[in-house]
């Protein structure tokens, strides 16, 4: 079993010194990185925004209802969504999200290219498949998601008011005085690069099951699970190995 | 020209290919005929590169593909038009799409000129209409001729086709075989047709190769295949009723 996750890994680093070797047409690796962006990053904005908004009025209702000491100020409602927003929420569980939406999009469509032979017909032209097809898609997710990422902390903080204004389970002022409290810049730059990590992994770790996926439409199922069960897996892991790291 | 000289290739402990020996001709339609599972497709992935062979040699007109470099193997792909089984058409882009891929990769034409050659290539096997066209939309015969001019964009020296007749009904099948045979000619490329259909041997046959357990088991041209005596040859050949009719009455 080690034998073969070790090879497992070995040539996961063999996919992507391909997947980053020179380009044949850097014009039409831009072009891709546009499509890509469009379909990975800018096609999640709406399922980001609705979970974001839903998950900050929730954690509004639900960090109100423990914190019920009157010792307490009820600002700390606000500082306390905050932080949850913006060190786990916005990066770690919208990365989940993406890995079961974008991870399983990557894996299936190059899975049935493979078995197509669509990525053959590509590679007997002389062109670097893996380059073209996974590149732009690595890239797209790594350098934009981040963007994802302020999105959704912003609507989670806007759902979180909505809240407060609509149920009045603490004050509005106080709210607002808690979102601004010990405002600490640092971890916006943490989450962006916790984001864009998992972004990484997600689009890379896809991508390789996806690349090598045989056994007809059933083994591009099996890929895709193993796409988005590796993909998940992984974000956990490394979230904990970034966090060790650049907050403690 | 393409010669293959003693090639063998195996699986675990199978041998698929031994001792293969065969020339393909410049200009004409050479095919690769056998029942299934006797080893033609994997000759055809060894002569493309798809596969390495375990021994032998494969040569291009008197560059060995064995021992090739890289780059030089890239430069010889871009001479090689290949058209698949499934067509292997991009399901990303569109008809016009799919026949400037390789243009827009690998030809210093100015957009116009690459839209002209697209264009041309499509004309010429009869794809009228369909720029706009997603493969997902197209028949069978119209994704295998979208293949081919795809295949020929680049102008290659070499052409290879697996088993072109796949999933077509039977007029469409001799309409892609003349296809492949004028473009063939008119070109004057070497072609390379994986293929069983029996129409196709008879009718376009140039330079067959009879492939039987992993050997050369017969080589002849569509002019022999129904009067050999070998018996495997006969066995395949017979296993088709307008064959098997015109082998009887030939003796009787």
């Amino acid at each position: 079993m080690i034998n073969k996750a070790l090879t497992t890994l070995g040539s996961y680093f063999i996919f992507l010194k391909q997947v980053f070797r020179k380009p044949e047409n850097v014009r039409l690796y831009l072009k891709q990185f546009i499509v890509e962006a469009d379909k990975l990053v800018f096609s999640s904005v709406l399922i980001v925004a609705v979970i974001s908004l839903f998950i900050g009025g929730v954690l509004v209702i639900q960090t109100a209802s423990n914190l019920e000491n009157p010792f307490i100020d009820k600002m700390y409602v606000g500082y306390m969504v905050r932080e949850s927003l913006i060190l786990e929420f916005c990066s770690t569980m919208i990365a989940l999200i993406l890995a079961g939406k974008v991870g399983s999009n990557i894996a299936s469509e190059l899975g049935s290219m493979r078995i197509t032979e669509q990525i053959d017909a590509m590679e007997m032209m002389g062109i670097n498949s893996a380059g073209f097809l996974v590149r732009p898609k690595i890239l797209a997710a790594t350098i934009l998601n981040p963007l994802l990422m302020m999105l959704s902390f912003l609507l989670g903080l806007a759902g979180a008011w909505l809240v407060v204004k609509l149920t009045g389970i603490i004050r509005i002022a106080s709210f607002v005085e808690g979102i601004t409290y010990c405002y600490n810049g640092f971890y916006i730059f943490y989450s962006a690069f916790k984001m864009s990590l998992f972004s990484f992994i997600i689009s890379s770790v896809s991508a390789f099951c996806g690349y090598y996926a045989h056994g007809g439409s059933l083994g591009v199922g099996r890929k895709s699970t193993h796409a988005i069960v590796a993909s998940s897996i992984l974000i956990l892991l490394f979230d904990l190995i970034v966090t060790q790291l650049m907050l403690y | 020209m393409i010669e293959v000289k003693h090639l063998y290739k195996s699986f675990e402990d199978k041998d698929v290919l031994i001792d293969i020996n065969a020339v393909f001709d410049t200009g004409k339609c050479n095919m690769i005929i056998g029942k299934s599972g006797s080893g033609k497709t994997v000759l055809l992935k060894n002569l493309i590169g798809l596969l390495s062979p375990d021994k032998g040699d494969i040569i291009y007109e008197g560059n060995s593909l064995i021992n090739m470099s890289g780059k030089n193997k890239k430069l010889l792909h871009r001479n090689i038009g290949i058209l698949f089984q499934g067509s292997a058409l991009y399901d990303f882009t569109t008809v016009l799409g799919n026949v400037m891929f390789p243009l827009d990769f690998f030809s210093d034409l100015s957009y116009n000129e690459k839209l002209a050659r697209a264009r041309f290539c499509l004309d010429r096997v009869n794809i009228k209409d369909s720029d706009n066209k997603y493969p997902s939309e197209l028949s069978g015969g119209m994704q295998k001729r979208v293949g081919i001019a795809r295949a020929i964009a680049l102008n290659p020296k070499f052409l290879f086709c697996d088993e072109p007749n796949s999933g077509l009904d039977p007029y469409t099948s001799i309409l892609i075989d003349q296809l492949i045979e004028e473009i063939t000619k008119e070109m004057n490329i070497t072609t390379v047709i994986n293929t069983h259909d029996m129409n196709s041997m008879l009718e376009h046959g140039d330079n067959i190769y009879f492939v039987k357990g992993g050997t050369i088991a017969w080589h002849g041209d569509k002019r022999s295949i129904l009067s050999s005596d070998n018996a495997a040859l006969k066995e395949f050949v017979c296993a088709n009723a307008l064959a098997r009719n015109i082998i009887e009455g030939q003796e009787k």
